[in-house]
């Protein structure tokens, strides 16, 4: 009789063979040694293997201590994106868009605001040229929100090393020779006349700053006042209390400041942020200017558009292009000459001298500051606005129904105080992460975020409201009742004069806070890294 | 955990409760999780494959039958879910069929067998059976590890019944090649008794 097969006396020992075959193998087995020992072989293997895999290796990792959550929507992903995509939308539309094109009337023409003020503009020098700090700050925060991104896929290697090769690459670009002189922390910085400084002249934490002499490349500010009696090649930009210009700016003025007087010459544009913006009759902006401001005087030659938002303007010299007021109080005066058209829109008529010159009349919108509850209008403008916020508010509910319970349960506790420290704390922190290239993204996107939220507060603070009135909501039905009537008494609330304003602001701060409280709690949910 | 104690808890876990769930995963999560480690190509797969077993297995328990043991339907599941997340990924199925005439006919040395047998250890087997293909390391896993019967892996793995020993002997005999660089056991000739 032939020997058995391997796999006939496998079968064997894991009992799979038919009771006669069996029989007939046991019976070979007792009288062949070969097959005995081939039968003893294997069953040694199988105990062998057994043993093997059931022998307990290593721990099991700490993610799998506790039973994982029930699978949600990755509603955190839809809301990112959908808040996203519509704040996108609406900084585009309602923002950066009208303000590209005034800025590109008023001769700030090249590229758009984002590489104005990012890549093009001094601000983005100063900032390298300084940056040691916030650097560390931005790429912190970025890591923290790549981290937070990525946990769920951070046990791969290969994520990580793609993600912190990024970092890294982006951290060892070649930095641009930073030709920069600096000075930091001398009280009184003078820069005498004769002297030049041939590269850009940054000075920071000083009380005055005089440039006397000459600077090649752009002045960067940050001292209590700044007074420029010299030449500037370049730019000059400040945060400053004072800035004076009595000299030669060839660039642009970039200042945020408290007062501004021009005295001087400046080649380019300012664009500036202040109190007052005050200008000579003897000085001379080739440009255009840029001002939000309490009050602003331009009494000198401008070389095109001044776009303003102030309360009070006045107007008393040649303007190149054309003149967009928003504000108070417009005049001009007698010496304006204005080539192109102008336009105010605010609650006073504008005050034209008798010999001002203005190539058309000045087209004027009245803007009143309080509602005009007398007017239809009013009532149908507000019920529009009420539909389109339920509208949101609903369906918000409907796409991201354990999101909007998340954030209403989240608003019931002690919310408005996380919601102060969110509110504020989102932008300064967005704008650090701005200050790299690679945070950029991520700060643009936290800005849109928080953007959208200030929108999106009333509709949980809304339904809060009407949880306070109708008792807690079980149910859809139940959520857009509440919905309902929190929305239209929050609308009657913002409408009443004086107060309207700080509910307002209440409102946010509290659905901020919500908000804040239900992301938080959803990232703590989520498994722990192993 | 006794009988009992996993009868109440997973009458618990029926009914919605979190700490009765809690108290099974606890229980047998270690011995998934070895499962999968086995059964899976990395650490990281087989944690996800874990995760995703046991929020499985909590869906369905409504679907348990319980004259029959848990642990065995808890690897069904297991089993299935891994071999999905394999397949998914295509890996070398179409290399292996189930034609017999693949399998070496020789007989392997018994005594060069169980002179393996004795050198290599259990870490170097797991290490071994981590190089193997994905259908003949699950069959391994199955067999040895999971304890299932042959109609239990022909129904998890999708395959005839009459060819799980084959897949069996064949993973038995690639596990022995990879244990020994290759080279495998040296076959004897066996004629006639």
């Amino acid at each position: 009789m032939n020997h058995f097969d391997e796999m006939t006396c496998m079968l064997y020992l894991d009992g799979q063979l038919e009771a006669e075959h069996a029989r007939e193998l046991a019976a070979h087995a007792g009288t062949c040694a070969a097959c005995r020992e081939l039968l003893k072989a294997l069953e040694g293997e199988g105990v062998w293997l057994r043993e093997s895999l059931l022998e307990e290796d290593g721990a099991v990792p700490a993610r799998l201590m506790e039973p994982p959550t029930r699978a949600r929507a990755p509603w955190g992903w839809i809301a990112a994106f959908g808040f996203g995509t519509a704040g996108a939308y609406t900084l585009w539309s309602g923002i950066v868009e009208p303000w590209r094109q005034q800025l590109s009337q008023a001769g700030f023409g090249e590229g758009n605001l984002l590489t104005l003020m990012v890549f093009h503009g001094a601000f983005w020098k100063g900032w390298e040229s300084m940056t040691s700090l916030m650097e560390f700050l931005a790429l912190t925060t970025l890591g923290i929100v790549v981290a937070a991104l990525l946990r769920r896929h951070w046990r791969r290697w290969a994520t990580v090393a793609v993600v912190m090769g990024m970092l890294a690459g982006a951290l060892l670009l070649p930095q641009p020779a930073a030709a920069v002189e600096r000075h930091k922390g001398n009280p009184d910085y003078i820069l005498p006349a004769g002297e030049t400084v041939k590269t850009d002249l940054i000075v920071y934490e000083s009380n005055s700053v005089n440039i006397e002499g000459d600077v090649e490349g752009d002045v960067i500010v940050f001292a209590r006042k700044i007074t420029v009696s010299g030449h500037v090649g370049g730019d000059v930009i400040g945060w400053v209390q004072e800035m004076v210009i009595r000299g030669q700016v060839d660039g642009n003025i970039r200042a945020g400041a408290e007062t501004i007087s021009i005295e001087g010459t400046v080649g380019k544009n300012v664009m500036s942020w202040a109190n007052s913006l005050e200008t000579d009759p003897r000085a001379r902006i080739g440009g255009g200017v840029i001002s939000g401001a309490n009050s602003v005087e331009i009494v000198c030659p401008v070389g095109r558009d001044v776009t303003t938002f102030a309360n009070a303007i006045f107007i008393n010299g040649p303007v190149g292009g054309s003149v967009q007021s928003y504000g108070d109080t417009l005049r001009i005066g007698a010496k304006a000459d204005i080539q192109g058209h102008t336009s105010f829109r605010g609650e006073n008529k504008p005050d034209v001298a008798p010999g001002a010159k203005l190539a058309s009349e000045v087209e004027f919108e009245f803007r009143k500051h309080r509602p005009g509850y007398e007017s239809p209008h009013f009532y149908w403008w507000q019920a529009i606005w009420l539909g389109v916020t339920f509208l949101y508010g609903l369906v918000l509910a409907l796409v991201m129904p354990v999101f909007y319970a998340d954030v209403v349960r989240a608003g019931r506790g002690a919310s408005v105080g996380i919601g102060l420290l969110v509110f504020p704390a989102v932008p300064i922190l967005a704008i650090i992460a701005c200050v790299t290239i690679v945070g950029l993204a991520i700060g643009v996107t936290a800005l849109l975020l928080w953007m959208l939220t200030i929108y999106t507060a009333q509709i949980f603070v809304g339904t809060l409201i009407g949880e306070f009135i109708l008792g807690k909501a079980d149910g859809f039905g139940h959520t857009v009742a509440r919905l309902a009537l929190g929305l239209v008494l929050l609308r009657i609330a913002r409408n009443v004069p004086y107060v309207g304003g700080w509910i307002v602001f209440a409102v946010i701060v509290w659905g901020m806070g919500a908000v804040a409280v239900a992301l938080y709690k959803n990232v703590k949910r989520q498994p722990a890294l192993a | 955990m006794n009988a009992a104690e996993l009868t109440e808890a997973l009458a618990g876990a029926r009914g919605g409760s979190p700490d009765a769930w809690g108290e099974i995963y606890r229980h047998y999560a270690a011995a998934i999780f070895r499962f999968c480690r086995r059964a899976m190509p990395s650490r990281e797969d087989a944690e996800d494959a874990t995760t995703e077993i046991f929020m499985k297995v909590r869906e369905k328990l409504g679907q348990y039958d319980s004259s029959r043991p848990f642990g065995a339907w808890l690897y069904r599941v297991a089993a299935n879910h891994c071999w999905d997340m394999l397949r998914r990924r295509r890996v070398r199925q179409d290399l292996e069929t189930g034609d017999l005439e693949t399998l070496p006919l020789e007989h392997p040395d018994p005594d060069q067998l169980e002179q393996l047998l004795t050198q290599r250890t259990g870490q170097q087997v797991r290490g071994a059976l981590g190089r193997l293909p994905a259908r003949a390391r699950m069959a391994l896993v199955l067999r040895y590890y999971s304890d299932m019967s042959y109609d239990e892996i022909a129904e998890s793995l999708g395959v005839r019944r009459a060819f799980v020993g084959v897949l069996l002997l064949r993973a038995r005999h690639q596990l022995r090649d990879a244990l020994t660089g290759g080279a495998g056991i040296a076959s004897v000739s066996r004629g006639k008794p």
